[in-house]
């Protein structure tokens, strides 16, 4: 009997802790691809509090520079498959230099090229609050006129004629006529003889270097001097124009690896 | 042998219970559903409660985030200090209401119900989701002037905001959503539906003479833009007024940037109109008399004047009688006397005690900084049960000033009085009544 007690107990025992185990999932191999944003004042590295200076000579100071990254899509050459990753949002934050890795979990094995979007799309602009990177707490969105701020740059310059020479663009605005967030299309690399892109042979993992630019938000497409427009706190033209810039300012780095 | 048995009967229970509680993933969350009711012949609500399911839990929390000073810079200012349920929770008497470190709003506060039917907020319609409503008031530097990480901290910090919200939803874990799904909780509860005019409508009661002339006289001249049973369209209007010099406000401009919106305001709401005046966006009209003898005489046509008061509203000295007479049916005393929305404070102990009680309680915390607000406070309850009586706007005027007088010099005497009897006591009632 007292055999069978430690019997059944044993028995319990082990079915109770099989409980906690996941049931078996068979995982399909996946890779990790890692992100990362290099954020640059041309070719140089960006650091805050250091002195930059802008097409139109105008020097200044970064004291912010945050963006959002969403709706990221990888496509593979050989399948032609493509893998999203809906309601992942970043916040790419160049004062946290966590932020500015992206780690995602993939089964494609061969990597050609990346799209995603600056901003936050327009549904999570009229669904209420969010949580996560989107919560309203990271400073990022308009409580007056509800909306993401899509990205923002901060900073000071003699140029700004503005109280302590601040200047200081929040981009954003999800309505017809002034959508701010962009998609953004990047083809990967030819690394020395290989194909293009990042290949998998077995589990494993890669990295996609993204620079983004901010010389680019001054006159990539418009020219928007510091001295002529230091403020840009609504939704309307000059977020436009200024997302316009801003969608050109990613390119693919071919210096990492 | 009997010995094993039991040890095994003993196993066989304890690993039972611990089989039963591994089904169920958070033991000891459970909440109670709160039902929403939509009154009949309403239209259905545009407040997604999918997303938010209305429970007891939630809702309580709601209201303590509602009357919760902490939410606001200095602590001074929770959202119950400019929406004052005898106001129908706009602020009484107020045409702007009173912010953080004397400033003072650009708009006039308004009265707070049927909040689950509206899909834009504020005047402008600039806010797209009632979520994301408390968050302008919150953060606005003429408002509760805080920033929503320091709320949230605040929050973090109290051991009974982590009770409440582990029994709202799960966990303690307090972010933004979850405290404005909770305010949204308790907000769209505000029905006001049991005004006398619904009474009518439902065949429980009826209009006397007067109303009846005014329900006739608002439907041929009213109904368009007030439309029943909200009393509101939702709509942008621009209803003949010019622009204020010092605010400079152009309303649903501000939000579209386009011109043919400018000076165009959210239409609103009738009901209970009685308690919610001064009017307008910028509270420039004091009494239903003057909106009135705005619409007939005082319209200031421009470029975007609604078609429908371009050329005035035709109304007689009788007719205004007859229009005051039928809004002041839409009063509903059972929305605005409602203990469900009521400080909790209040409801759970006699309210004039209290009130000096938390008047001694704010003197020790702070001196003289809350004597004035509380006795404006007893003032514009003196000033509701003797004025709304009457409509002659000097008397008003007067009665208050009186008011206010007696309120300060008698009060300053029984506080006094109190502080010495109660000075013990304070302490713990103190207690008591902010552990709430």
């Amino acid at each position: 009997m007292n055999r069978n007690i430690v019997f059944i107990a044993a028995i319990l025992l082990v079915a109770r802790f099989n409980s906690f185990a996941q049931p078996g999932k068979i995982i399909s191999a996946k890779h990790t691809v890692s992100i990362t944003f290099h954020n640059k004042a041309g070719d140089a590295d960006l650091h805050l509090d250091s002195s930059c200076t802008n097409p139109f000579g105008e020097i200044f100071i970064v004291k912010q520079f945050k963006y959002y990254i969403s709706n990221i899509r990888l496509r593979d050459d050989d399948t032609k498959k493509t893998e999203s990753f809906p309601g992942k949002y970043f916040l790419i934050d160049q004062a946290d230099s966590s932020s500015k890795i992206i780690l995602l979990s993939t089964s494609l094995k061969h990597i050609i090229s990346i799209e995603f979007m600056l901003g936050v799309d327009s549904l999570k602009n009229v669904s209420g609050i969010q949580t996560g990177s989107l919560d309203p707490a990271k400073g990022m969105f308009w409580t007056w006129n509800t909306g993401y701020v899509m990205a923002k740059l901060e900073g000071t310059s003699a140029a700004a004629n503005t109280p302590q020479h601040s200047f200081s663009w929040h981009v954003g605005g999800y309505k017809k006529g002034e959508a701010t967030a962009r998609m953004i299309y990047l083809k990967l690399p030819v690394i020395s003889n290989q194909a293009p892109g990042i290949r998998y042979q077995q589990p494993g993992s890669g990295t996609i270097n993204i620079n983004a630019d901010i010389l680019k938000w001054f006159n990539a497409l418009h020219e928007i001097k510091i001295a002529g427009q230091p403020f840009c706190h609504q939704p309307g033209a000059l977020a436009v124009s200024l997302a316009d810039n801003y969608s050109a300012m990613f390119t693919v780095s071919y210096n990492h690896e | 042998m009997k010995l094993s048995r039991a040890i095994l009967f003993v196993l066989l229970f304890i690993f039972c219970g611990v089989f039963f509680m591994s089904f169920n993933n958070s033991p000891g969350f459970k909440t109670t559903p709160l039902k929403f009711i939509v009154p009949k012949g309403w239209p259905q609500p545009v407040y997604d409660f999918k997303n938010n399911p209305l429970t007891k839990q939630g809702f309580e929390l709601g209201r303590k985030l509602f009357y919760d000073g902490r939410l606001s810079r200095d602590g001074n200012f929770s959202c119950a200090s400019c929406h004052q349920q005898f106001a129908a929770f706009a602020t009484y008497d107020h045409n702007l209401s009173h912010g953080f470190n004397n400033s003072v709003t650009r708009r006039n506060a308004p009265g707070l119900f049927n909040l689950a039917w509206q899909k834009e907020f504020m005047w402008d319609g600039g806010i797209n989701h009632l979520d994301a409503q408390p968050l302008a008031p919150i953060t606005d530097t003429t408002e509760m002037a805080e920033s929503i990480e320091n709320v949230l901290k605040k929050l973090n910090a109290d051991p009974q905001y982590k009770k409440m919200f582990t029994a709202a939803f799960g966990d303690a874990t307090i972010n933004t959503q979850r405290m404005t799904k909770a305010l949204s909780q308790f907000l769209v509860m505000m029905v006001s539906s049991n005004s006398k005019y619904d009474r009518v409508m439902r065949g429980q009661d009826s209009f006397n003479l007067p109303q009846q002339l005014g329900y006739d006289i608002f439907r041929q001249k009213c109904i368009t833009c007030h439309q029943p049973p909200l009393f509101t369209d939702f709509s942008y209007r621009n209803t003949g007024i010019a622009v204020e010099d010092f605010l400079q406000d152009y309303g649903r401009m501000k939000i579209t940037r386009n011109a043919a919106d400018s000076l165009k305001f959210k239409v609103p709401s009738l009901r209970n109109a009685q308690v919610t005046f001064p009017y307008g966006h910028d509270g420039r009209f004091y009494s239903l008399l003057d909106v009135l003898n705005h619409y007939r005489n005082g319209v200031v046509n421009g470029p975007t004047t609604d078609s429908i008061v371009k050329n005035k509203i035709p109304l007689s000295n009788f007719e205004i009688g007859q229009l005051q007479a039928f809004i002041y049916t839409l009063t509903d005393s059972s929305f605005l006397n409602d203990p469900r929305f009521a400080h909790r404070v209040l409801k759970t102990a006699h309210r004039s005690h209290l009130h000096s009680m938390s008047i001694i309680i704010n003197i020790n915390k702070n001196s003289e900084k809350f004597l004035v607000p509380a006795l404006n406070h007893w003032a514009a309850f003196l000033h509701r049960t003797l004025v709304l009586q009457t409509n002659y706007k000097h008397s008003a005027i007067l009665i208050s000033i009186i008011g206010i007088c007696l309120c300060s010099a008698g009060n300053h005497q029984i506080i006094y009085a109190n502080m010495r009897r109660q000075r013990s006591t304070v302490k713990h009632c103190a207690g008591n009544i902010f552990s709430r």
